[in-house]
């Protein structure tokens, strides 16, 4: 593999709540256009590693992060930790969809969408219009929401307003979709809804896709790291990892023994 | 009224055990108290008014002049009093309570926040005395010396405040000056409200600065008001759930960009809730503003001019009033009364005005 079909590569990364140390000296590469499956147990470090990868991780109060994530842009590979690199600047980059559906309460559903492209600085009416268009469709909403963007995004249902929230981190284009157990609030259809949307958006954009699901992983992921209490257990191509895992520990959690 | 009304009245649900309807009966008696006592309160107001409202009718709130040797009584000083104090107070009160509020949230590590909050909210707990002391003692020097000197030559007349504020204020009320033209109900024409606005701000950082009066009396409420308007705030802000501060966050937002589009917006009603909480705190109390607004009985024509509030007067003249006078300040006192309760009903009007736009 060489270096420009890297997306997202990590080195030694480590990160803190506290002195509880979660996760523990990962290393792990993302090819471009990989959906990347992070599976494991509760509480084996899986979403926290995520929220690494944005920076986000060390918005709550003693949190801690150590290590590299380098991250390829246009002008090379660029490390998210090294210093003076800034956050908001990266998190433009790397977009994420959360556990529960979060639109900004009080926005229209247009303004949700455009919520990041107005932070960074767009305000023609055409352009903004245009975005919400293709950003709806890319997100499979399109049809049900085109004629009612004025209204509040809070008042669509669960698995739409998750859609939304897809639709708003597409807006911005960024190079990496990270999506933290994305359907685990949603009923089987939305959730069959957003995994098709998701196996859609690889041809555009990498996404790393933390699940507790394996059989999601299985459907939607071409790779797949397993985790356990904080390490990284085993990684590789999805189907050998359900098929031939190399480690028992996951041979035993794919199999149902524990977790 | 017969027995099943009676029991209709006390109990929606049948209550079968016997220990329940004891405990349910003292339960609506309790409740029921509140609603009579309010009830009784607004009766026997009116009844001590009647004399007030007998002898002035509805001009009692409209003339200009409380004179009680003269047997003149007029609350319309006082109205203008109470609702400008209270106006100063939420103008200075608001931005700094929601600013406190957010950086107590959103800014400030927990442990600072913690000991920042707790004295904040121990604002509350100074007695209102106190606060009037201070006023008089410490705050109304500093007012004399420093700041309204300060204010006059920055805003007093001739300046371009001055005049800019005049011209729109002229713009503000011509709207409802062509209402008034076309019902005939007014002689005025653009000119002289254009005069009377120039004058209105010409005047409001003139005259001799004098320490106690209105704005003094404005700041003093401000900061009494303080800790009321920021512990709503706070609530306010707690309800929006982390998870749209992170979607925000996760978006590239700064963290002003984060307050501006995931809590101000989403928080709105709730702010303007508790900016109202503190104009209803602010338009009832008395102590501290009868030691610092100087009462005088007139419409003040400046901001450093004393003043009078519906409470102030009330405190001030109680003790030496009988008859019509008596009658009087009863009135004025119901007229406080009513003001409270219509900035509480327009309040929750405006919310739900507001809510409307946020949600679906």
């Amino acid at each position: 593999m060489t270096d420009s079909e890297i997306s997202l590569r990590t080195e030694g990364l480590s990160a803190w709540f506290g002195d509880h140390h979660v996760v523990k000296s990962i290393s792990l590469s993302v090819s471009r256009n990989d959906v990347y499956a992070l599976i494991g147990p509760s509480g084996c470090g899986k979403s926290t590693f995520i929220r690494c990868l944005n920076r986000l991780h060390e918005e709550i109060d003693g949190a801690r992060v150590q290590g590299d994530v380098w991250i390829s842009g246009d002008s090379g590979s660029e490390n998210i930790y090294a210093p003076g690199s800034d956050p908001v600047a990266i998190r433009r980059q790397v977009g994420m969809v959360f556990q529960k559906p979060n639109p900004f309460p009080g926005l229209s559903i247009f303004d949700n969408v455009v919520a990041g492209l107005r932070l960074a600085g767009v305000k023609r009416r055409s352009v903004l219009e245009e975005v919400v268009e293709t950003s709806l469709k890319h997100a499979a909403l399109w049809t049900e929401v085109k004629d009612k963007l004025k209204k509040p995004g809070t008042s669509l249902s669960g698995g739409q307003q998750q859609r939304l929230c897809i639709a708003r981190a597409l807006a911005v284009r960024p190079k990496i979709l990270l999506m933290d157990e994305p359907t685990s609030a949603l009923d089987p259809i939305s959730t069959a809804r957003i995994e098709e949307l998701v196996m859609r958006l690889r041809s555009e954009v990498t996404v790393l896709i933390v699940t507790h699901n394996m059989q999601q992983a299985a459907r939607i992921s071409n790779q797949t790291a397993f985790f356990l209490m904080g390490e990284l257990v085993e990684s590789g191509p999805t189907s050998r990892i359900f098929t031939k895992p190399k480690d028992t520990r996951t041979e035993q959690y794919i199999t149902g023994r524990f977790g | 009224m017969s027995r099943r009304v009676w029991s209709r009245l006390f109990f929606r649900n049948r209550v079968e055990n016997s220990g329940d309807q004891v405990f349910v009966l003292s339960l609506k008696i309790v409740a029921w108290a509140t609603v009579s006592l309010f009830a009784g309160m607004l009766v026997y107001l009116v009844y001590l008014a009647r004399g007030a409202i007998e002898a002035l009718g509805f001009n009692f709130l409209t003339t200009n002049d409380w004179n009680p040797p003269m047997e003149i009584f007029g609350a319309a000083p006082f109205l203008v009093g109470t609702l400008a104090s209270s106006f100063i107070a939420i103008f200075i009160a608001a931005p700094v309570s929601i600013g406190t509020a957010l950086f107590l949230k959103e800014v400030a590590p927990k442990r600072v926040a913690r000991v920042v909050g707790f004295l904040v909210e121990l604002l509350a707990a100074i007695p209102s005395v106190v606060y009037g002391l201070w006023g008089v003692l410490v705050l109304a020097p500093v007012m004399r010396d420093h700041v309204q000197p300060f204010l006059a030559s920055w805003f007093g007349p001739g300046t371009y405040f001055a005049q800019a504020l005049g011209h729109v204020l002229t713009g503000l009320f011509y709207p409802f000056l062509l209402i008034a033209d076309v019902l005939g109900l007014t002689e005025v024409t653009l000119g002289t409200l254009s005069e009377k606005m120039m004058a209105l701000a010409q005047g409001l950082f003139d005259g001799p600065p004098l320490g106690l009066g209105l704005l003094s009396a404005g700041v003093v409420l401000s900061i009494m008001i303080t800790p009321t308007v920021t512990a709503m705030s706070r609530e306010v802000l707690a309800i929006v759930p982390d998870s749209v501060r992170e979607g925000a966050l996760g978006l590239g937002a700064t963290r002003w960009e984060m307050i501006r589009i995931a809590l101000l917006r989403s928080s709105r009603a709730g702010l303007v809730g508790a900016v109202i909480l503190g104009l209803g705190r602010a338009i009832g109390e008395t102590m501290a503003v009868t030691m610092v607004i100087g009462n005088r009985n007139e419409i003040p024509k400046s901001l450093f001019e004393p003043a009078q509030t519906m409470a102030s007067v009330i405190a001030n003249e109680y003790n030496e009033a009988d008859g019509l006078h008596l009658s009087s300040l009863a009135a004025v006192g119901l007229s406080l009364f009513l003001v409270s309760l219509l900035v509480n009903l327009a309040a929750r009007g405006f919310i739900r005005w507001i809510e409307r736009g946020t949600r679906a």
